[in-house]
């Protein structure tokens, strides 16, 4: 680890006036001290946001509101959340442990980084921490790595649960920096890797997500998280898949899918979703989830993996069809 | 039986028991090892300068700038070569540099300025390319083969069977992760070395620090009372012990170097990968007529441990014809060690597994395939076992269990979405009687003291010598103190080979019972006594005599005498008439997603039949405890190997994975606790590793019968059920 400036600012204004090129935010430190230690990171300041009035739990009329600086066991266990977005609850609650979860802020959990052991490791290269100097999970081991939205340069996952369910429920991230603020679908805020893998969203240098917002969706409490990995708990998805169907008399007549632990970024399968809204069976539309994969030597078994994830939430939420 | 909670358990939970990184002598320094980047090949050169001139930095030691150390000269199940001595890598991740600066963060951070150089070579790291390379261990046994009258080969006899089948069992590399990474703790008074390392033996690094700083056994103390977990990993002495002790005295200021969690993963050594190629053969009504095992086991090429993986066969069920061959593949990777049940617990997943696909094809319920082929005696050496009740084993587990409910149609019973099946395997472990010393002291305060260079791993041992004593002794558990993990005390058993209850217990209670006889003696004779001249006798914890009692403590302060100290050694055993063996049976349930794949066990049953159980407390623990371990082994463990940089592709705690606690099932432990009175007179044979042994074979039985599919290649994965 090498030496920082630290600063803890009272108010956002503050914060963001701080902000330099090569700052880091810290809120729940869950991930950023493990980087730093590893020399994956090495800000030159660390900024504690943890003064910083970014709470709350508040459903509205424009969706759910939820302050970046929440703990993530304490929106999993929020009467807001659990209701009428089990899915959210149960991606929470499904990721790391409880000591973890009640450190780890819903803001850090959007930006945590890859579990990509080369990118972990300084003594390999890894085209995301050291842009350039190559993937070695292309040939190297590959078991957890992505099969969606890869590219020459990179294949690792995108490690959030919750990233999963709020990219299905089409949530919205609010950011703040110094020129002011804006909102864009979390959709859209992640990049894949394509030539760039170290760029891996649109926060700006110095920006701030201050509140997930989760739009209102009536059918939502029929929603379902399920995380498929080799122990029970502790552990990174191989695959998971976030989903919601609005059933009526046993018919699925919308959908949202989701999918985690096979993307580069958090996995939307609009292709499913149009396939169950066409009344297609369920395992005629999870056969379309993978598609475009590119698998590596380790990880063909995802390609159909995450179509069993998909098939298993389904029959959880509408039974066998 | 007795369940008594154990003697260290409050300092413990209470943080106060100080394991080895926990001391702080003055002026303290600290050490971080550098560790090589490149899996085979020579070091160029490495840039120190930005490190030396970092804060704090004291010394940084390489291979350019060493501290000179002896070669080492005793076998151990470490490493051939001392550290820093030469400029050859010989595995990713190998010890080749140490700094040593005033804090551990200062010492940290400067070993990442250092830069190294290599002229790098590819490295023999895959164990599938090697095989058809692999070669006979050098110094062991290539083959053996027993073959019935006019057999001429093991072939010939599979030939004959009715029934019989070849299949091929892999098992990956494994780690051992016990909870408390190593550390060494080195200081220098005068010519005199005081160490504090993690150790399942202390005088195991009394011996490579011997040889290889170059001064005697009586110059160095090594005290080491508590030891977070071993499983094997703390048996070896391994680079970083005697590279801080010769920092020390090159620095003249004591020094502490303790591993991280990832360096525990290379520069400790790794069970080795194996493969079996089992073929089993049997007569209609199921008896074994032939046997035959070749078994291949990795070697690292800086040192020479591997796993006679097949000899288990060998030992576990009677057959006319029996063949084992051992074979190795040398890789350039860290050093292979003992693990847990070296050999017997891959070994047994083989075993277990062929055991029942030759049950299936012989149409015959697994377990009535094992009760068939039960022996009374060793089947090479012929010699009764001294003790043996496998076969209650079996018959209690089974009735206890539930067994006869399994389906013997594979894949018909569900839960919901979940496929159920039922296993078993049998749990063994050869036993023995080693020799040991113990020493009793009993004071003035009515204590007793036992002591000898013993270790307690988190097993209970230290509780095993205070209720031994006590009852001797005839006094309370708590007033026994234990003083285990010191070299100056008596040289007792190390822990390892399930070895240390069955020697140490006969010797605590020789030493408890000579310690008795001196203080009588010293009632009868001491002219202060005012036993003198009486026929005393000894009972309660009091001395008799003349009609009156007194505590041993009181008559030693009466008497102005401190303490009686003895020492007593209870000898080997021979092993010349009898096989010793400990044996139990597994018995679970394994749930498969039917979507997705994950094989859960959900619930477990272990019948022991151990000997002697002295503490069935901490005993029951050590058996849950190995089917844990045997559940990682069976499920999730693999240390997997890059074949083009030989480098481990999954070596920290997060990508390594074990068993968390929702893993786990119920676990029900029945001792049968019938005494080996054979092996001595306690009756104890050990528990250490029996339970890990058939754990994965019993699993994978589960497996086979929740789904159909019979999965040859630890670990059983969702990625291989799907």
């Amino acid at each position: 680890m090498r030496a920082f400036d630290f600063a803890v600012p009272h108010d956002i204004d503050d914060a963001l006036g701080l902000a330099r090129d090569e700052s880091a935010f810290l809120a729940g430190g869950t991930t950023l001290v493990d980087l730093m230690k590893l020399e994956v990171v090495s800000p030159e300041q660390v900024i504690d946001i943890n003064r910083l009035p970014l709470h709350g739990i508040r459903p509205e009329p424009d969706g759910l509101r939820v302050g970046a600086l929440e703990r993530m066991e304490d929106v999993a266990r929020h009467p807001a959340v659990a209701g009428p977005y089990p899915v959210i609850a149960q991606a929470l609650l499904a990721s790391a442990s409880p000591q973890l979860r009640n450190m780890a802020s819903i803001g850090g959990n959007l930006l945590q980084r890859t579990r990509c052991g080369y990118f972990r490791d300084v003594a390999t290269p890894c085209n995301k921490r050291s842009p350039g100097t190559g993937c070695p999970a292309q040939h190297g081991d590959n078991r957890g790595h992505a099969i969606l939205g890869t590219s020459a340069s990179c294949a690792a996952t995108h490690p959030s649960d919750l990233a999963v369910a709020l990219v299905a429920l089409e949530a919205s991230v609010r950011l703040r920096g110094a020129d002011g603020e804006r909102t864009m679908p979390l959709a859209d805020f992640y990049l894949p890797p394509g030539d760039t893998p170290h760029v891996e969203n649109r926060l700006r240098p110095g920006e701030l997500i201050t509140e997930v917002i989760v739009p209102p969706l009536p059918w939502a409490g029929r929603s379902r998280y399920v995380k498929v990995r080799d122990r029970q708990s502790y552990e990174f998805a191989l695959a998971s898949a976030a989903v919601a169907v609005d059933l009526h008399d046993g018919e699925v007549r919308d959908a949202r899918v989701a999918v985690g632990g096979v993307g580069t970024v958090p996995w939307r399968l609009p292709a499913v979703e149009d396939a169950l809204r066409a009344g297609r069976s369920h395992e005629e539309a999870a056969a379309l989830a993978a598609a475009g994969a590119r698998p590596l030597a380790g990880n063909a078994f995802k390609v159909t993996l995450v179509q069993r994830a998909i098939l298993r939430a389904l029959t959880e939420l509408a039974g066998p069809r | 039986m007795r369940s008594v909670n154990r003697e260290d358990g409050p300092v413990k939970v209470t943080g106060a028991a100080r394991y080895a990184a926990d001391h702080h002598p003055e002026g303290l320094a600290y050490g971080y090892l550098i560790t090589s980047t490149v899996a085979r090949g020579t070091i160029l050169g490495m840039d120190t300068a930005p490190a030396e001139r970092a804060p704090g930095v004291i010394a940084v030691y390489t291979p350019f700038n060493p501290l000179r150390l002896h070669p080492y000269t005793q076998a151990d199940t470490a490493e051939l070569l001392p550290p820093l001595q030469d400029d050859r890598v010989c595995y990713y991740g190998q010890v080749i540099g140490l700094v040593v600066a005033e804090t551990f963060e200062q010492a940290r951070d400067a070993a990442a300025l250092v830069t190294t150089r290599y002229d790098a070579e590819r490295p023999r790291a895959s164990f599938t390319a090697g095989l058809p390379n692999a070669t006979p261990p050098s110094g062991g046994t290539p083959e053996t083969d027993v073959l019935a009258p006019g057999v001429t080969s093991i072939d010939e006899a599979l030939a004959a069977s009715d029934v019989s089948i070849t299949e091929t069992y892999t098992t990956p590399a494994e780690t051992h992760v016990a909870m408390e990474p190593h550390a060494t703790v080195a200081s220098w008074t005068g010519d005199r070395l005081t160490v504090h390392t993690a150790s399942q033996g202390v005088r195991l690094p009394v011996e490579r620090l011997t040889e290889s700083l170059g001064i005697d056994a009586a110059q160095i103390h090594v005290i080491n009372p508590y030891v977070g977990g071993g499983f094997g990993n703390k048996w070896g002495t391994w680079a970083h012990t005697p590279l801080t002790a010769a920092a020390a005295r090159a620095l003249g200021r004591p020094v502490k170097t303790v591993l991280t969690r990832e360096q525990v993963f290379t520069v400790i050594g790794h069970r080795p990968i194996t493969s079996q190629t089992v073929s089993l053969g049997a007569a209609a009504d199921g008896t074994l007529v032939a046997v035959k095992n070749d078994g291949i086991s990795s070697k690292s090429a800086a040192n020479d441990f591997y796993e006679s993986v097949a000899d288990l066969s060998l030992a576990l069920y009677g057959s006319a014809n029996l063949h084992v061959s051992r074979k190795v593949v040398t890789m350039d990777v860290p050093a292979t060690t003992i693990m847990r049940a070296p050999a017997e617990s891959n070994g047994s997943f083989a075993l277990e597994s062929a055991m029942d696909e030759l049950a299936d094809a012989l149409g015959m319920d697994p377990l009535d395939l094992r009760l068939k082929n039960d022996t009374p005696s060793h089947p090479v050496s012929g010699l009764p076992w001294s003790s043996k009740h496998l076969e209650e084993c079996y018959r209690v587990g089974a009735e206890r269990f539930g067994w006869s409910r399994r389906s013997p149609r594979p894949g018909t019973v569900t839960d919901g979405d979940w496929l159920v099946g039922l296993g078993m395997a049998t749990a063994t472990f050869g036993a023995s009687r080693g020799e040991a010393s113990i020493e009793v002291r009993l004071r003035d305060d009515g204590r007793a003291v036992v002591s000898g260079a013993a270790a307690d791993l988190g097993t209970g041992q230290s509780t095993v010598f205070a209720i031994l004593a006590a009852e001797v002794l005839g006094i309370p558990v708590d007033r026994v103190t234990p003083v285990l993990g010191d070299s100056a005390t008596p040289p007792a058993a190390k822990a390892g080979g399930s070895g240390s209850t069955s020697a140490n217990g006969p010797a605590v209670r020789l030493a408890a019972e000579a310690a008795k006889e001196a203080v009588v003696k010293l009632a009868a004779e001491h002219e202060k006594s005012p036993f003198r001249g009486e026929a005393v006798t000894y009972a309660d914890g009091e001395v008799r005599g003349g009609g009156d009692a007194m505590p041993f403590g009181e008559l030693l302060a009466l008497l102005g005498v401190p303490e009686v100290e003895v020492t007593a050694t209870s000898p080997r055993h021979p092993r010349r008439e009898h096989a010793f063996r400990s044996f139990g049976a597994h018995f679970c349930e394994v749930r498969v997603n039917r979507w997705t794949g994950e094989p859960r066990v959900a619930r477990w049953l272990c019948v022991v039949d151990a000997g002697t159980i002295v503490n069935v407390k901490t005993a029951r623990s050590q058996i849950a405890g190995g089917v844990v371990m045997g559940i990682g082994q069976a499920l999730l463990e693999d240390l997997r190997i890059e074949p083009d940089t030989g480098r481990f592709g999954n070596a920290t705690m997060a990508d390594y994975l074990v068993p968390v606690n929702t893993d786990i099932p119920p676990i029900d432990v029945e001792f049968l606790n019938y005494p080996d009175t054979v092996l001595s007179d306690l009756g104890a044979r050990g528990i250490g590793e029996l339970s890990i042994v058939g754990a994965a074979g019993a699993v994978a039985n589960a497996v086979h019968n929740a789904t159909g599919r019979r999965v040859r290649d630890l670990p059983i994965t969702l990625d291989k059920l799907l």
